[in-house]
């Protein structure tokens, strides 16, 4: 181990000519030679979260396997019970409850390795967990929007749960970003949930018709293409940045 | 002072963790000795603001963690190795220790250099691309310092640093702590009062959550003239210090 203040006995620095300070030298090479370069998705993602560390976060979070198979289980568990079930009200209010406590439980102390590392970083581990969870809808939804095509229970299961899910655990990561703070943001997602839910009951008299009916489909698409209109609009080059 | 603790407690159900520590530490490096379940890795994860205190009052870095915005102030100072460093066995060396000086928000542009110096600090350049899967315990251990490092913290907390390190190894980083220790407050808790001996210009003992014996290495020596537990004179001065504690 090389410590900086003290006379650099490694080879590299020895009798170096003109002066030149060769471990610096190698270090920056280094940085140049092991440098990750980001893929376009982690840049844009970088830029929408206004933080480098969420977007690693977010790549990298179908990676960690363990934590990834349990939280997809728990969210195609609890998606068949809700879109396939009965469809009682309670079901449906406490679902995504019961979908955040499996995706916190997955990542959480007892089954990410670092998770008491990354409770001392600077970046928020809730809203790192918020991350976490619309990486876990999001790729599942993207899966599902595939698989919908061979089978009408995959296409009900991510229309009526994954697609919904994934819009309101991205609204609740972007107003935590926004309001940079992660009780805020799942605050706002439940709310906007509940409202989804109660709207549908006054306007048709059944809790559940927001996620059952065809109908509300377009709606969402409508949403999901604003969302990413919004979104590459906010990442485009900044005037004098370029 | 970088570190203020005033009557802190922690308590998990009825077992008194941390009771009643006062500290005030400013740079150099610090030694935090004592037995299995002396309070040592509760008092460490209560300073990296993992852990809220029961009771009492913390500065670090002059800030107070309860704080919001504060405590996010001082996690980008902050650098922590725990005791268990838990690891991502897909990430490469370089991967892991990137990912953790973006958690720390540290300028992008300057995380590939940090991250380099860091990796050349603990010696493990030739590993920098392989998977932490395929690293032995020690090279973990390194890792881990590297992690806690990279961001150039002005408050370093390390949990048993040197488990698992080689002798040689252990040398060079009671060397790397001392140059740390120059600009940064370092501290260490150890079993091992060989490492405190050698790196740490003042040393804590705790004992039952408390801390029952502080000042330099060579004052804890000088409490074990006349006591014959113990191979070494800093061995001696431990010994007698918790022994008289327990009684």
């Amino acid at each position: 181990m090389i410590c900086p203040n003290e006379p650099d006995r490694s080879p590299l620095a020895d009798n170096s000519p003109g002066g030149v300070d060769l471990g610096r030298v190698w270090t920056g090479v280094a940085a140049e030679v092991w440098r990750r370069r980001l893929g376009w998705f982690e840049r844009a993602a970088g830029r929408l979260l206004r933080s480098p560390g969420l977007a690693r976060a977010l790549v990298t979070t179908p990676s960690l396997l363990l934590p990834w198979l349990i939280s997809t289980v728990v969210v195609f568990g609890v998606g068949a019970l809700v879109s396939l079930g009965p469809g009682q009200p309670i079901v449906w209010l406490v679902a995504p409850a019961v979908t955040a406590v499996g995706i916190a439980f997955a990542y959480g102390p007892g089954i990410d390795p670092a998770w008491e590392l990354s409770a001392s970083c600077a970046v928020s581990d809730r809203i790192v967990l918020l991350t976490r969870a619309v990486s876990v809808f999001a790729l599942n939804a993207v899966l599902g929007l595939l698989a919908s095509a061979a089978s009408g229970a995959v296409a009900a299961l991510t229309f009526g749960w994954l697609l919904p899910m994934t819009a309101v655990s991205a609204l609740a990561l972007a107003v935590a970003v926004a309001a940079r703070s992660a009780i805020v943001g799942a605050g706002a997602g439940v709310t906007a949930w509940v409202i989804t839910l109660l709207a549908s009951e006054t306007v048709s008299g059944r809790l559940t018709v927001s996620v059952t009916s065809s109908s509300a489909y377009l709606p969402y698409l409508a949403i999901a293409v604003c969302c990413a209109v919004i979104a590459v609009y906010a990442m485009r080059p900044q005037r004098g940045l370029q | 002072m970088n570190v203020t603790l005033t009557d802190v407690h922690r308590s998990f159900g009825k077992n008194k963790a941390v009771d009643g520590v006062s500290l005030e530490l400013g740079p150099g490096v610090f030694g935090l000795l004592g037995p299995n379940g002396a309070g040592k890795t509760s008092l460490l994860r209560v300073l990296a603001t993992v852990l809220p205190p029961s009771s009492g009052e913390i500065a670090l870095l002059g800030r107070d963690p309860r704080m919001s915005a504060a405590r996010r102030d001082i996690r980008r100072r902050l650098g922590y190795l725990p005791q268990n460093l838990g690891y991502y066995p897909s990430f490469t060396v370089v991967e892991f220790i990137e990912y953790f000086a973006l958690l720390k928000e540290m300028p992008t542009s300057a995380v590939p250099k940090a991250v380099a110096a860091a990796v050349e600090r603990v010696d493990l350049g030739p590993k920098a691309k392989a998977k932490l899967r395929t690293l032995s315990g020690g090279m973990l251990r390194r890792v881990g310092i590297a992690q806690a490092i990279v961001n150039n913290p002005d408050l370093l907390l390390l949990d048993e640093p040197t488990a698992g390190l080689d002798p040689e190894q252990r040398v060079q980083f009671r060397s790397l702590m001392r140059s740390l220790g120059e600009n940064a407050t370092v501290i260490a808790s150890t079993h091992l009062v060989e490492d405190v001996g050698a790196a740490c210009s003042e040393v804590a003992l705790m004992s039952a959550g408390k801390i029952v014996f502080r000042g330099t290495p060579g004052e804890l020596t000088a409490r074990g003239e006349g006591h014959s537990v113990g191979d070494a004179p800093l061995e001696r001065g431990y010994s007698a210090v918790l022994t008289e504690a327990r009684s």
